[in-house]
């Protein structure tokens, strides 16, 4: 109620300089304010917050306090969350275990999920609960994903997965974890199954939602769904719980000798791991995808390109339309839709139904020309140049790096 | 060698009519590649339900004849001791039942055999009595198993695509129903749960990502070739995807 209103009449009566014919007006005049006070809701609604509350309330049967002068006065809420600091659980009321596959040293779209999950569920009721993330060492971003603590499984690439189910077996007998949550996705999935059959415990598998007091999984075909609270062993969905994205957690180490149960299985006799091949991949399947669009005219050079960055190589409609590449290598709505990290886009304008087909991908590399093009502005690495420039200088150099590191 | 296919009796996702599961008929199609007698095996009330199973490669299917929503892992195990295949495949879930994909590791662990996961491809190993496996990972890894018979393993999407479906073949195979001699009626898998319709619950949105990196070094106008290509296998190197 402090604001005055503006009073558009008294203000031209207030400037007008008596001319003779007709009226004059000086509206360089500073004109005083008028006498009607103007309501300012948002002032009012400054009044009715109560601040000691952590988050946004308001009391409306509050009387009108004094207004601040400015909003800088107020005891901003904003100011005091945006403290950056490091989130620390020092005495966790119970544990949350979220066990990550973390292919190829890094956290995968579904990893940062399951430590979502693990996150609501430590932070559920009357919170206190600490996320335990079990990873292969030298996992980075696991503290800004949610994880409290975190179990290295060393060594865990030579291992079979009976072995790695003791492993982590032994770790839940010995920390008795409220919840053990895992993706219902390669490794996961089998892992989840064979240490809740161990242990004689319900699983509940791919969730298709979850919350703090609910779990929910779809059964006989979509038809009909359980429900119940969440239970020990859960494996969840992917694109079913968001990641975290709060403050950073603590991430720290935890230690603690958890080989007990690492006898081998004796009928395993042998593992070998055998790298897959990107160009034989579909693209629904890849993690890198170097893709040709209408800016690429030399296709010879670009697939012995896609082939020396060992890349799948896709192509927008156009190329496909053309014949120049399969359809089965199109990206877009009406193609593939990729679920790959990285995306090089030579020479693609970036069509809206395009980017639908790759708006899973993390790291976008774009060359195009045209310094407008949406697909620029999509990528993380755009490079303004002629695609059929830089392919070669490419090729180049990645056979020149591959000759040096032999 | 023996070989046992666990047939189900799934149901189409589309139509819910019993319909053989992909999966399963994948397994046929890996287990008639090796050299032995495949069997089929299914535990429920209705041995017509896995006809279809007959149409794909199999001659003979086991019936073990169990009530409607009774457990089917005491008849099986029990089936599976007195049988003692060597080689036993699964689909590594199921298709319009329960769907959890349990039963081939509530079985291995019933039966004490090795289970290998999400095959792909199967072949004699190099010494009698083992197999070796393809194991089908992320992003187009495999991981070649050699396994000692007897064994379980399931089988995943990407094994190679049944063998086409032929009436006749379905017609003349057998299906024989053999008697269930211990019965434990054990109903309600899962205590405290409760059921209801399913309502479809939309995934998150896959957005278009915030482009990831700092925006300073994001936009380069005009670079050498040769700058250029340094810049792209840099920010691979550095976000980890290739490293050359
Ligand atoms: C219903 C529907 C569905 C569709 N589905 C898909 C789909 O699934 N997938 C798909 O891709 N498209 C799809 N499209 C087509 C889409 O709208 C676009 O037409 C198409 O994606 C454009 O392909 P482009 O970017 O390769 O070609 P253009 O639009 O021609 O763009 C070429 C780009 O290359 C750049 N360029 C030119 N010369 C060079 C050079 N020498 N070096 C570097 N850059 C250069 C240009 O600046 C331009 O940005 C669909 C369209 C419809 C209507
Ligand atoms: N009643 C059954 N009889 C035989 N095999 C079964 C039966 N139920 C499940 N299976 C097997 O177990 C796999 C996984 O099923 P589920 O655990 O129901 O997801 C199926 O693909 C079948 O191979």
């Amino acid at each position: 109620m402090t604001r005055t209103r503006r009073d558009p009449r008294s203000e031209r009566e207030a400037r007008s300089v008596g001319g003779r014919h007709r009226p004059r007006f000086d509206l360089g005049l500073a004109v005083g304010a008028s006498r009607r006070p103007r309501r300012d809701p948002r002032a009012e609604r400054r009044g009715f917050e109560v601040f000691a509350a952590p988050r946004l309330r308001l009391d409306r049967t509050q009387t009108l306090a004094p207004i601040p002068a400015g909003p800088g006065d107020a005891p901003s809420r904003r100011s005091e969350a945006a403290a950056p600091a490091v989130r620390v659980v020092a005495a966790p009321a119970y544990l949350v275990f979220a066990v990550l596959e973390a292919a190829k040293g890094r956290l995968s779209r579904l990893d940062r999920q399951v430590l979502g999950a693990a996150r609501l569920l430590a932070d559920a009721g009357e919170g206190g609960g600490a996320v335990v993330g079990i990873a292969p060492a030298g996992i980075v971003d696991l503290g800004a994903c949610g994880a409290d603590r975190v179990l290295a499984m060393t060594g865990d690439g030579e291992m079979s997965a009976p072995a790695r189910a003791a492993r982590i077996r032994a770790m839940v007998e010995a920390l008795a974890p409220r919840h053990v949550i895992f993706a219902e996705d390669g490794e996961g999935a089998d892992l989840a199954r064979r240490i809740a059959v161990s242990l004689r415990e319900t699983i509940l598998t791919d969730l298709v939602s979850l919350s703090a007091r609910q779990a929910v999984r779809a059964r006989d075909g979509n038809r009909t769904e359980m429900f119940g609270a969440p239970p020990r062993f859960i494996t969840i969905g992917e694109d079913r719980v968001a990641a975290y994205g709060g403050v950073p957690c603590e991430a720290r180490a935890l230690d603690g000798d958890f080989n007990a149960g690492r006898s081998a299985d004796p009928a395993i006799l042998s593992i070998e791991p055998v790298a897959g091949d990107p160009s034989a991949l579909s693209l629904s399947e890849t993690d890198f995808v170097v893709s040709a669009g209408n800016g690429v005219t030399d296709i010879e050079a670009f697939k012995a390109l896609a082939a020396a960055l060992s890349g799948t190589p896709g192509a927008s409609r156009v190329v496909c339309d053309a014949g120049l590449m399969p359809r089965s290598a199109q990206v877009g709505a009406s193609g593939t839709v990729l679920a790959a990290d990285c995306y090089l886009a030579l020479g693609i304008a970036g069509a809206p139904q395009h980017l639908q087909g790759i708006a899973a991908c993390e790291h976008v590399i774009a060359v195009n020309t045209d310094l407008h093009a949406k697909m620029v502005e999509r990528a993380g690495l755009a490079i303004v140049a002629d695609a059929q420039a830089v392919m070669p200088a490419l090729k180049a150099l990645v056979d020149e790096r591959k000759r040096r590191a032999r | 060698m023996n070989i046992l296919i666990c047939l189900s009796a799934a149901r189409h996702p589309v139509s819910d009519r019993p319909a053989l599961s992909r999966l399963e008929a994948q397994a046929i199609g890996l287990a008639t590649r090796l050299d032995g007698r495949v069997t089929g095996l299914h535990a429920g009330p209705d041995g017509e339900a896995v006809r279809e199973a007959l149409g794909v490669g199999l001659s003979l299917v086991d019936h073990l004849a169990i009530g409607g929503g009774v457990d089917p892992l005491e008849a099986l195990s029990a089936r599976l001791r007195a049988e003692a295949p060597d080689l036993i495949l699964a689909g590594r879930r199921g298709q319009g039942g329960e769907d959890s994909g349990l039963v081939p590791y509530c079985l291995a662990e019933a039966l004490d055999l090795p289970l290998i996961a999400d095959a792909v491809a199967i072949e004699t190993g190099p010494r009698p009595g083992t197999i070796r496996v393809d194991q089908a990972l992320k992003k187009g890894d495999r991981r070649r198993i050699t396994v000692k018979l007897p064994a379980i393993v399931t089988v995943h999407p990407l094994a190679p695509a049944p063998a086409p479906f032929v009436f006749a073949a379905a017609r003349r195979g057998t299906i024989r129903t053999l008697p269930v001699l211990e019965r434990h009626d054990r109903q309600d898998a899962h205590p405290g749960w409760n059921e209801r319709p399913y309502r479809a619950r939309p995934k998150l949105m896959r957005t278009a990502a915030t482009p990831a990196g700092d925006p300073a070094g994001k936009l380069h106008v005009d670079p050498a070739p040769e700058e250029a290509a340094r810049l792209i296998l840099d920010y691979l190197e550095k976000n980890g995807i290739r490293t050359f």
